[in-house]
């Protein structure tokens, strides 16, 4: 004989799954009902055809089904635990053992997650007053079938021996859990993938709310909530729509992950986004769209938990120790149990800019406002006009609530919250709940923005979590503070407009917003300027080689200033400190604060970035671009300019740089090329030399021409950004002034065997210096000086000698160099009669500067060594 | 199957990146390392303040390939991260004697 209850599962499994592939066409509140309808019809139908029940002597020992936790609120989502309780009156019977195994056992061979207990009532109050977690699914508990006097006995004596006496307890019980399970739930990985039972906002806090009504007013349904004045009739209804989305988003959650799930992982937004219907609209991603609206949903589930929580005077007040101190200076507000109120709804229809000025107060003051107030801001906020917008005193206490650093209260995120913030900066709406689907993002784009202010205001306090101590002090010597504060609002707000590039968009709405205020145009321009160039310096850290100085003089160009650079890093670190810990790391602030300093260094100095070094360049380019016969040539020379350096076009005159394009054209494979002029007036030579790059390739040429005998009296070298030497040499024609095209052809050979190093020029000088003798003490007042600089530059060190000139003078300063493993990257060298004055920038083999102590001292050593002694 | 470890400069990495996708190859671990040795760090001075960058920020690029494109492989890792200046980096080759993936056990070449 087939058992009964073979019938009773299987109509059980195809009216679930009959239920399951409708869920789409109903109201997920329906489903939840029918779907908690048909597993009671299930247990009614098992207790009736029980073959155990007769056994168990219901009128000796009456007992009863009760559906517990979600079950019994009839919240049963696709996959929900079931929870129930088997409960009798006297004791458990040895046959309930068997009662399980006929009731639950097909239960959990459909794969239904079943939480059964058997208890007695004695045993059920015993449990639940110990312990709260088997007290809360009780308080949720509904009677399924078997004897009903069972059930209310139960909540009789729940409410009598528990309820009644430990009620303070309990309740103090759930709002420390809620605090624990908010605090580990805000954290990063649940905001992009939020859980929508534990989460902020999430169900629990839904779940919360009605225990503690249950507990303290005994009320049965959520609807009481609001008869009892806990919320308005308004509120209770975005309650429940808000509800119905999440348990929508659940539903359908369990359904594509086959199982019991919470939580909403990257895989899932997706398809979800999709089956719901979401679609792409205005340059935002269906799931961007989604996420935003259940971002919406939670956080305002969150909003009026928490309010909930604290009418109820379970959130710790404020330290009252300063009451005294609290005096309101705004005509129409007050101060009542340490929060801001308005003395009535009147004032603020009298005087809209109050709701604005409310928060100005509640940042002085350091309170915040009351539930009511923020009510009344929230449901008034439609008379902030123009009028309210254009309010000088307005504006004062808007700056004020940007600049204050307060981080007991959150004032801008109630600002925002209220609504009060979008109705005095409509522009801002376009970002409120802004998702950007990715795993960077970690908050919408608005409470980003509002993030990045409370960030610039820490800097320096207790309170800055940049870990970079530099922000402290750089924002210490701001003088306009706000601007960047109104930047570090403003900062994303182009991303609620459909253009690509959000910075430029942005830079555009910051100056809209601001001349409304009535900005002066100096205070616009800063705060556009810095919204529109919010990414430069984070990209040119992690995407430019900061250690070619180019990049710190691309960056110093745009930037010009250096109180505008010292207010772009910050908003730059803030930025990336408030956007997630994937945006923000020891390795990033490395590169960032490289090139702050970098850049800085140059702007301070000023003769690479000023604004006349940037229009003599512009000037110099323009000219040569003009010198192209065709367009090719224009495009070769372009791209020729962009790899020269800075400090070579600043000092080169255009016909120069033209001669050496040139050379540099000719160059193909060879090692070096160059170019020779005579100056017959001043009787000099001048060489143009142009050369791959290479360690020693300067003191090879000084070398060489000290052992041809040319006398050099100039010098200057370059390098470009792709390795090219420029070494450009004035020089005493040789002696042999017949022969002096053979002595060229001498010392272009002798320097290509220098070169390839067939050529030891170190030995051939010494032998040669022997027969002349040359190097003579010499008779002196004033001694050589050595002078090593690691401040000037960023990028390189600098060596400055003061010395006599001598024949082979260049090569074995040069020489000494490199050796010493040092790379010249810039030199410039002046003979004035026989005082000679040289400057070399250089870097060591591996493209650092030389600043160490020790290195230091071996620098000086060695080029002493070389010149001559003074007696 | 060889493993390729690169350790770059961070701004080569779109590069490196780009260069490998031309051939093909999309998957790699990336992470954010950072440098300590004979390129040492240095000092920077902010109003008299001494800020010491004790290392060097640098990109691992980190994957597993056939054997048979190993070579190609290295050639436009290389051709990629090359500035020509000192501190473009190392590239690493290591031998690797079996892959599996955790879901399906597929093994060796598949399972890369």
């Amino acid at each position: 004989m087939d058992h009964p209850f073979n019938h009773i599962s299987d109509t059980l499994k195809q009216r679930r799954e009959q239920l399951i592939s409708a869920l789409s066409e109903m109201q997920p509140i329906d489903f939840m009902h029918r779907h908690a309808g048909i597993l009671d019809d299930y247990f009614r139908e098992s207790f009736e055809h029980s073959l155990v029940g007769p056994k168990l002597a219901l009128y000796k020992n009456p007992y009863a089904m009760i559906a517990l936790g979600g079950y019994g609120r009839e919240e049963q989502c696709v996959h929900s635990d079931v929870d129930i309780l088997f409960l009798f009156q006297n004791e458990v019977p040895k046959a309930a053992e068997a009662l399980i195994q006929e009731i639950i056992y097909p239960l959990w061979d459909l794969g239904l997650e079943v939480g059964y207990a058997t208890r007695t009532l004695k045993e059920c109050i015993r449990l639940a007053r110990k312990n709260p977690i088997v007290l809360t699914p009780i308080l949720d508990a509904r009677f399924i079938c078997g004897m009903s006097i069972l059930f209310s006995n139960l909540l009789d004596t729940l409410r009598q021996k528990v309820l009644k006496k430990q009620s303070r307890k309990i309740i103090t019980w759930l709002v420390d859990q809620s605090r624990e399970r908010h605090l580990r739930f805000g954290d990063s990985t649940y905001l992009l993938e939020p859980n929508l039972k534990e989460g902020q906002g999430g169900l629990r806090d839904y779940h919360t709310m009605l225990w503690i009504g249950r507990i303290k007013l005994n009320i049965r349904h959520p609807r009481d909530l609001e008869y009892f004045g806990y919320m308005s009739h308004e509120e209770y209804q975005s309650i429940r729509k808000g509800l119905s989305f999440i348990w929508n988003v659940r539903n359908r959650l369990h359904l594509t992950s086959k199982r019991k799930s919470d939580q909403l992982y990257f895989e899932n937004q997706i398809q979800l986004a999709k089956s719901m219907h979401f679609k792409k609209r205005s340059g935002q991603q269906a799931v961007e769209t989604f996420l935003g609206k259940l971002h919406a949903n939670m956080d305002f589930m969150k909003q009026q938990f928490l309010m909930f929580l604290s009418e109820h005077g379970y959130v710790k007040t404020y330290s009252k120790k300063n009451r005294y101190r609290l005096s309101v200076h705004v005509e129409g507000l007050t101060v009542n149990r340490d929060m801001l109120d308005f003395v009535s709804s009147e004032y603020v229809l009298n005087s809209p800019a109050l709701l604005v000025r409310v928060f100005e107060e509640s940042t002085r003051l350091k309170i915040p406002l009351s539930m009511e107030a923020k009510r009344i801001v929230s449901e008034f906020r439609h008379l902030i006009d123009n009028e309210v917008r254009t309010d000088k005193q307005v504006l004062k206490g808007l700056e004020t609530i940007l600049k204050e650093p307060v981080f007991t209260i959150d004032v801008l995120g109630e600002m925002l919250d209220s609504g009060c913030l979008v109705s005095l900066i409509p522009e801002m709406k376009g970002i409120v709940n802004r998702i950007q689907y990715d795993e960077y993002h970690v908050y919408p784009v608005d409470k980003h923005s509002l993030r990045t202010v409370q960030t610039v205001r820490a800097f320096g306090t207790d309170q800055d979590n940049s870990g970079c101590p530099i922000c402290g002090n750089v924002w210490k010597e701001l003088k306009n503070r706000k601007c960047l504060l109104w930047a570090a609002l403003l900062h994303d707000i182009g991303k609620g407009a459909p253009e690509k590039n959000h910075a430029k968009t942005g830079a555009k709405i910051t100056r809209k917003i601001m001349a409304g205020f009535g900005y002066s145009e100096y205070d616009i321009e800063m705060a556009s300027f810095l919204v529109e160039q919010h990414l430069l310096l984070m990209k040119t850290a992690t995407r430019r080689d900061i250690h070619d100085e180019e990049t710190a003089i691309m960056c110093a160009r745009i930037i010009k200033k250096v109180s505008r650079l010292q207010m772009l890093f910050l908003l730059t670190v803030a930025d990336a400190v408030s956007t997630g810990q994937n945006a923000w790391s020891e390795w990033t602030m490395a590169l960032l604060r490289d090139l702050f300093l970098k850049v800085m260094n140059i702007l301070k100095k000023g003769e690479l970035a000023s604004r006349h070094a940037v229009q003599t360049i512009e000037k110099k380019q323009d000219t040569i671009l003009a010198s192209a016969a065709t367009p090719d040539e224009r495009s070769r020379l372009a791209a020729t300019f962009n790899i020269m350096s800075p400090r070579y076009v600043l000092t080169m005159p255009v016909i120069n740089i033209l001669e050496d394009i040139a050379l540099y054209q000719n160059m193909n494979d060879r090692e070096f090329v160059w170019h020779i002029s005579k100056n017959e007036a001043a009787n000099t030579r001048i060489v143009r030399i142009c050369a791959k790059d290479k360690p020693g390739l300067f003191s090879k040429i000084a070398g060489m021409l000290t052992l041809n005998n040319l006398d050099i009296l100039d010098a200057q070298i370059f390098t470009w950004r792709n390795n090219i030497a420029l070494d450009i040499f004035t020089l005493k024609p040789p002696l042999d002034k017949v022969f002096e095209n053979e002595r060229w052809t001498i010392a272009e050979r002798n320097l290509t065997s220098a070169l390839s190093g067939d050529l030891d020029l170190a030995s051939q000088l010494e032998k040669k210096m022997k027969v002349a003798s040359a190097i003579k003490p010499r008779a002196s007042k004033r001694p050589h000086k050595v002078n090593v600089d690691n401040k000037s530059s960023s990028f390189f060190t600098i060596i400055e000698i003061f010395t006599y000139d001598f024949p082979g003078l260049l090569f074995a300063i040069t020489d000494a160099l490199y050796q010493a493993g040092l790379d010249i990257w810039v030199a410039k060298i002046s003979t004035n009669i026989d005082q000679v004055v040289d400057v070399f920038y250089v870097r060591d083999v591996d493209g650092q500067k030389v600043d160490a102590e020790n290195q230091v001292l071996f620098i000086k050593e060695v080029i002493y060594q070389r010149l001559p002694k003074i007696i | 199957m060889k493993k390729i470890e690169a350790i770059v400069k961070p701004f080569k990495l779109d590069d490196i990146k780009e260069a490998l996708n031309e051939i093909g190859i999309q998957g790699m671990t990336i992470s954010e390392v950072k440098g300590y040795g004979r390129q040492k760090g240095h000092k920077e001075i902010y109003r008299g303040a001494e800020y010491v960058v004790d290392f060097i920020p640098k990109i691992k690029i980190e994957l597993v390939v056939d054997t048979a494109i190993a070579d190609q492989v290295v050639e436009k890792i290389r051709d990629a991260a090359n500035t020509g200046k000192i501190g473009d980096g190392k590239i690493f080759i290591f031998s690797v004697e079996e892959a599996i993936r955790v879901r399906t056990g597929e093994k060796g070449i598949d399972a890369i």
